[in-house]
C-alpha cells in the first residue's frame, strides 16, 4: 500500500509538470491577450500529433521531434491568431471578452471533430523516449515518464529564463501590466500578442508531444486536461506564471493520492478530476483571483 | 414592417400545424428534435445574447430536468408529467442558485464557473451507475402510446410557442431592458437604479427552467438518457445554433436551431463531417458576421420589401 501511495505520489508530480507546461501556456494567453483559451487542450492534442507525425513520417528520434512539434505547434497558434482573433484588436468591436471565449469555445469543437477525420477515432502511440523502467525499491517509475518530466522541466526552465531575462519577455511583461504604456515605450504590441498566443500554444504542444508516449493520442484528449488547466489557473491565479507551476504540481499530487486514498476504486479515478473542479469552483468564490494572483491581470 | 412580421408568424403557424401531415416520421422527428434545441438554444440566448452572462451550464441543466423526471418516473413511480414538472422546477431552484453563487464572476471566469458545474454534474452521473446506470445511459418510460410522434410534435410546438413567446414577453418588458444594461454596464445599471443581483438570478433561473423543460421532454422522447446530453459537444452544437440565428433574437435562435438541425440530418451521411461543420460555421459567423445569419438576414429581406422602414435595424425590432 505504502509503495502504491508512492507511486501515484511519483506519477502525480510527472502529470503536474506536464499540467504546468499546459497552464503557464494558458496563463500566458490570458496575461497577455486578456482571454481565456477555451481551444487551449485541443492545441495540446494538436501539438501530440504533430510530434507523433514527427517521428513516424520524417523519422526525427522521439527527443528531438519534441521541439520540432513545438516548432510546428508556434506556427499552427500564431495561424490560429491571426486568422481569428484579430478582431479583439480592432477599436470597433464591443465586449471583446464574448468574442474571445466564443471564437475559442467554437474552435475546440472544430479542432476536436477535424481531428477525429484527419487522425482517425482510435488512439495512436508513439514509439517510447526510453524503453524500462527506474526501480527504487518499491517505486517503480517508467523511463517514460522520467523523460517527460524532464523534458517538461527543461522547457519551464527555459520558459522562466525567457520571460525574466530576455527582451521579448520583458516586453510581454510590459505588455501584460498596460498596454498603452507598453506602446508609448514603442513596443508593437500587435506583435507581442502574437508572441504570446504562439508561445502558449507551443508549450501546449509541447506537454502533447511529451505526454504521447505514456497516455497515447486521441482526438479527446484535450477535453480532460482543458478543465484541468483551468483549475490549475484558476488556484494559481490567471496571469501569474510561478503561481500556475506550484498550483500544477499540487492539482497533480492532490489528484492521483486521491486516486491512491479513495478506498472505491472504481469512482476514484473519475471523481478525482470533479474534486479539482469543485475546488476550483469554490476559490472563484471566495478568491477569484487566485491564490497567488496578481491584481493588474485580472479581466475587466 | 411589423405586418411583414405578423405574416411571416402566421404563415408560419399554419405551416406548423400541418406539418406531420406533409413530412414522413422521419423528418418530423427531426422537426421533434429541432424544436427541442430550439428552446435550449433560445434560453441560452436568453441569458447570454440578452443578459450577457456565457453560461457554458446550460446543458447541465437540460440533465437535471431529464434526469429528475426520469428518477422521479422509474425510481419512485410517480406519473410521467409530475416527474417532468419537477424537473423544471428544479432546473429553475438550481438555476437561480448557480445565478446567485456567480453574482461575483462575470466574462471568462463565470463561463470556466458553469462549464466546472455542467462538468461535475456530468461527472457524477457518468459515475454514479447504480442510480443513473452510468455512461450507457437509463431508459425512460413513454410519455404517450401512439403508434406516430403526433402527440410529441403537438406538445413539443406548444412548449415552444409558450416559452418563446413567454421570454419575448419578457425581453420586451422593463425586464429586457434591465437584462440588456446588466450586459452593457454592470456598474452604470446599478447606478440607474437596476436591481442587478435580483435581474441576474432571474436570468438564470428563467434560462435554467426553459432548459430543464427541454430535459424533461427529451428523456421520455428519446426513451434513453445518457450523460452525454451535458457534454461540450452538446453546448457546442446549442452555442451555433444561438449563435448562427443571432445572439440577440430569440426567434433568430429557434431559426438557428431548427435549421442546424435539419442541416445535420441531412448531412448524417457524412457522418463525423457534420461536427466539423457546425464548428465551422460557428467560427464563420463569429468571425465574420457577428450578429448571426438568419435575423440580420430577415432584417435585410424586410428591408427590400419595405423599403420606408429600411432605416431601423435590428435594434428597432426586438
Amino acid at each position: 500500500m505504502l509503495d502504491y501511495i508512492l507511486i501515484q505520489a511519483a506519477n502525480g508530480l510527472v502529470i503536474g509538470v506536464l499540467f504546468a507546461l499546459i497552464a503557464t501556456g494558458l496563463t500566458i494567453i490570458f496575461s497577455i491577450l486578456k482571454i481565456v483559451n477555451f481551444a487551449h487542450g485541443e492545441i495540446y492534442m494538436v501539438g501530440g500529433y504533430f510530434g507523433y507525425y514527427v517521428i513516424t513520417l520524417l523519422g526525427v528520434p522521439p527527443f528531438p521531434a519534441v521541439f520540432v512539434a513545438m516548432a510546428l505547434t508556434f506556427l499552427f497558434s500564431i495561424g490560429i491568431e491571426r486568422g481569428l482573433l484579430t478582431p479583439l484588436y480592432s477599436p470597433s468591436i464591443e465586449r471583446k471578452a464574448d468574442y474571445g471565449i466564443l471564437i475559442t469555445f467554437g474552435l475546440s469543437v472544430f479542432l476536436r471533430n477535424i481531428a477525429i477525420i484527419i487522425f482517425g477515432p482510435f488512439p495512436l502511440r508513439p514509439p517510447s523516449f526510453l524503453e524500462g523502467n527506474l526501480v527504487i525499491g518499491g517505486l517503480i517509475v517508467s523511463d517514460d515518464r522520467l523523460v517527460a518530466a524532464g523534458g517538461g522541466i527543461l522547457l519551464l526552465a527555459g520558459l522562466i529564463y525567457f520571460l525574466n531575462r530576455t527582451v521579448w519577455g520583458q516586453a510581454l511583461n510590459a505588455v501584460s501590466q498596460s498596454r498603452e504604456s507598453a506602446s508609448i515605450v514603442g513596443i508593437n504590441s500587435e506583435r507581442m500578442y502574437m508572441l504570446a498566443f504562439g508561445v502558449g500554444g507551443a508549450l501546449a504542444g509541447g506537454a502533447g508531444a511529451l505526454i504521447a508516449p505514456i497516455y497515447s493520442l486521441s482526438p479527446s484528449m484535450g477535453l480532460v486536461p482543458d478543465t484541468q488547466a483551468f483549475v490549475i489557473v484558476i488556484l494559481g491565479g490567471l496571469g501569474s506564471v510561478s503561481g500556475t507551476i506550484i498550483a500544477a504540481l499540487v492539482l497533480g499530487l492532490s489528484e492521483n493520492l486521491f486516486i491512491a486514498l479513495l478506498p472505491d476504486p472504481s469512482r476514484g479515478p473519475s471523481y478525482a478530476n470533479a474534486f479539482g473542479l469543485f475546488i476550483m469552483m469554490l476559490v472563484l468564490l471566495f478568491r477569484p483571483t487566485g491564490i497567488f494572483g496578481r491584481q493588474h491581470v485580472a479581466m475587466d | 414592417m411589423r405586418r411583414l412580421d405578423l405574416a411571416l408568424g402566421a404563415l408560419l403557424a399554419v405551416f406548423a400545424a400541418i406539418f406531420p401531415l406533409l413530412v414522413n416520421a422521419y423528418w418530423l422527428h427531426v422537426m421533434i428534435i429541432g424544436m427541442m434545441f430550439a428552446i435550449m438554444a433560445a434560453s441560452w440566448s436568453l441569458l447570454a445574447g440578452y443578459a450577457g452572462q456565457f453560461s457554458f451550464g446550460h446543458m447541465g441543466f437540460v440533465a437535471v430536468g431529464g434526469y429528475t423526471a426520469a428518477l422521479l418516473a422509474t425510481d419512485l413511480g410517480l406519473p410521467l408529467p409530475l416527474g417532468m414538472l419537477a424537473g423544471v422546477i428544479a432546473s429553475a431552484l438550481l438555476g437561480g442558485v448557480i445565478g446567485w453563487t456567480c453574482l461575483r464572476m462575470s466574462g471568462p471566469y463565470l463561463a470556466i464557473f458553469t462549464m466546472a458545474f455542467s462538468e461535475v454534474l456530468r461527472i457524477i452521473i457518468v459515475t454514479e451507475v447504480e442510480v443513473t446506470g452510468g455512461a450507457g445511459g437509463m431508459t425512460v418510460p413513454q410519455l404517450f402510446h401512439a403508434p406516430t410522434d403526433f402527440p410529441y410534435y403537438y406538445l413539443i410546438l406548444a412548449l415552444l410557442i409558450v416559452s418563446v413567446g413567454g421570454m419575448m414577453l419578457v425581453v420586451a418588458s422593463r425586464w429586457g431592458l434591465f437584462f440588456r444594461a446588466i450586459r452593457e454596464n454592470e456598474q452604470a445599471a446599478a447606478a440607474a437604479g437596476v436591481k442587478v443581483t435580483r435581474f441576474r438570478i432571474i436570468a438564470f433561473a428563467i434560462a435554467s427552467s426553459l432548459a430543464g423543460l427541454a430535459g424533461t421532454f427529451y428523456a421520455p422522447y428519446i426513451g434513453i438518457l445518457t450523460p452525454d446530453v451535458a457534454s461540450q459537444d452538446q453546448m457546442g452544437l446549442v452555442v451555433a445554433m444561438a449563435i448562427v440565428g443571432g445572439m440577440e433574437s430569440l426567434p433568430g435562435a429557434v431559426a438557428g436551431a431548427i435549421a442546424v438541425e435539419f442541416l445535420v440530418e441531412a448531412l448524417r451521411s457524412y457522418g463525423q463531417w457534420r461536427l466539423v461543420l457546425f464548428g465551422a460555421l460557428l467560427l464563420f459567423t463569429m468571425r465574420f458576421a457577428r450578429n448571426g445569419l438568419l435575423a440580420p438576414g430577415w432584417f435585410r429581406l424586410r428591408g427590400l420589401v419595405a423599403p420606408r422602414a429600411a432605416g431601423l435595424g435590428p435594434e428597432a425590432a426586438d
